[in-house]
């Protein structure tokens, strides 16, 4: 009788699991068969890629390998790289100024602080300010760096400024919830404490909140950036500056061995970011 | 400093204390002792005016607690410390910082986002620091410390403030009783030196009586014992102890 019970309670196959994967796999299959995936065709095409890849051998430099190491060229790529992580960086800053107070909106715990009333007026004004920010961190994160990219450059002109705009403008959003996520996550007591001893807003952000999302932030910064840069490489292929012009001319002129070499630095960089970034967050536990 | 006449509190609809007379004068070592659940925490909170009154008069400091404005109940805030069992403190924060953190209304906001403090401020924290025995410790992190040293800190930010009251929400009750006594100790020492008011919830009845001036019974929502720690006959412990229905 016991044993039946705890058998009941303890199996895995329960309506729910059952019901939950059916559903999963029934919208992977049909996405599967919609998008027409097939390992058949990758297998039949694995020849073509190599060929691409490869080249053709009467056009010089139409082959990824070996990459293409002429050095004027190299010097070119080499501060356009620069210039991406420039734009990153400034993004970057950007992106932070924007996203903290959108944040502190879109976190219920953080706008019990800013406006604690019970009445229906406060109650009104906290779901006023959650709805407002919400949305424009959603349309922020929903519109894709490139797009913002067009936009920017229509507005800005050519060039690096109209590319930092768009990662700024992007990544505030997307750093807007992951930074809300960490905020309402932080422990209620010591906020508590100083509430009673009568520390107003500024003062529990300084001595509450930010010590313990701390962490957080710096984590989610930084992962932040180094995504920055991937994105900011390939903003030139709209004329929003960074290592992506190069990148487009090179790849629509089929030279694929200066391909090579752009992919070359852009994989260091961010190999040397994620070293970087991996020793300042030890820093920040 | 604390009036309660034929006081009712409790939260949203529910009425957890009833019909509630007391008085707490200056400088009393008061002991709130009861079962769990007897509404002793409700009691201390209603203090700083997170606590509904459905009747009764209510003064705390001089206001009346009854639909006081935002702008007195900070003021009176300010005046009181507090003391939880959980500590409350900022784990990431050092000592010191956790110190000063209880005197930020007499800091301007610029200062504060900056950390930065004048020699009176510093002196000041000095001085509770060594109160509460940490001075040791100033630069150390929070999350490094043993829960009787973190409980010390707090009694230090609550002194930082310089209230006239400190409530203590079971203060000791997390603690091993080496650690529990030294605690203990501290807030006679805070009462003694500073003339602060004290007011602790107490799970350990021999604590109480040996603490406190004054101790206050508490079972199902009433008061039922208001005397001298002397006068607790274990006739009336059993009488707090023992679940009415
Ligand atoms: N925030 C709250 N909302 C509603 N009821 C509460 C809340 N906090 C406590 N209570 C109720 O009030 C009663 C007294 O609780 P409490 O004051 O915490 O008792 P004690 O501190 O003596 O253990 C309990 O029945 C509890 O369930
Ligand atoms: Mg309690």
């Amino acid at each position: 009788m016991l044993i039946e019970d705890l058998r009941k309670q303890s199996t895995p196959f329960k309506l729910t699991n059952i019901v939950l994967a059916s559903m999963f796999l029934m919208i992977l299959s049909y996405s599967w068969v919609s998008t027409k995936m097939s390992f058949k065709e990758l297998f039949d095409g694995w020849g073509y890629m190599v060929s691409y890849v490869s080249g053709n051998p009467e056009i010089e430099g139409s082959s990824y390998f070996p990459p293409v190491l002429d050095s004027a060229d190299l010097k070119n790529y080499f501060w356009a790289m620069v210039e991406t992580v420039q734009m990153a960086v400034v993004a970057l800053v950007m992106s932070v100024i924007l996203a903290v107070p959108l944040s502190y909106v879109t976190s219920r715990n953080i706008l019990m602080i800013l406006i604690p009333g019970k009445s229906v007026l406060h109650e009104f004004l906290r779901r006023g300010l959650y709805a407002i920010g919400t949305f424009i961190a959603n349309v922020f994160r929903s519109v894709n760096e490139l797009v913002w990219a067009l936009i920017f450059v229509s507005a800005v002109g050519l060039g690096p400024m109209a590319g930092i705009l768009a990662l700024g403008i992007h990544t505030a959003g997307v750093l807007s919830k992951l930074l809300s996520e960490g905020n309402e996550a932080i422990d209620p007591g010591p906020v508590e404490a100083l509430t009673n001893s009568g520390a107003g807003f500024i003062k529990i952000l300084a001595y509450a909140v930010i010590p313990q999302t701390m962490p957080h932030f710096v984590s989610m910064v930084l992962y932040r950036f180094e995504s920055d840069v991937r994105s900011a490489s390939i903003l030139g292929f709209v004329g929003a500056g960074g290592i992506g012009f190069y990148l487009f001319d090179k790849l629509r002129g089929f030279e694929n061995g200066s391909v090579c070499t752009i992919l070359i630095f852009i994989i260091v960089t961010v190999w040397v970011l994620d070293k970087l970034s991996a020793v300042i967050r030890r820093r920040f536990i | 400093m604390i009036k309660m006449k034929n006081l009712v509190l409790g939260y949203k609809k529910e009425k957890i204390l009833k019909d509630v007379n007391l008085g707490i004068k200056g400088g009393e070592f008061i002991g709130i002792i009861g079962p769990s659940g007897a509404g002793k925490s409700t009691l201390m909170m209603s203090v700083v005016g997170g606590i509904k009154v459905f009747d009764g008069k209510f003064k705390v400091l001089g206001h009346d607690m009854d639909g006081i404005k935002k702008k007195k109940l900070r003021k009176i805030r300010e005046q009181i410390g507090i003391i939880f069992q959980g500590y409350n403190l900022v784990d990431r924060l050092s000592v010191l910082d956790n110190v000063i953190s209880g005197m930020l209304s007499d800091i301007p906001v610029a200062r504060a986002v900056l950390r930065y403090y004048k020699d009176k401020e510093l002196k000041k924290a000095k001085e509770y620091m060594d109160v509460v025995d940490m001075t040791k410790y100033t630069a150390k992190r929070c999350d490094e410390l043993s829960g009787g040293q973190r409980q010390r800190v707090a009694i230090a930010r609550a002194l930082a403030g310089e209230p006239k009251i400190i409530l203590a929400d079971e203060p000791i009750s997390a603690l091993d009783e080496k650690s529990a006594k030294k605690v203990m100790d501290i807030l006679k020492r805070v009462n003694q030196t500073y003339g602060v008011t004290i007011v602790a919830n107490l799970h350990h009845l021999d604590v109480a009586k040996e603490y406190c001036s004054r101790i206050i019974g508490i079972n199902g929502g009433q008061v039922v014992f208001d005397g001298k720690s002397c006068e607790l006959s274990s006739e009336i412990v059993e009488k707090i102890y023992t679940t009415q229905k």
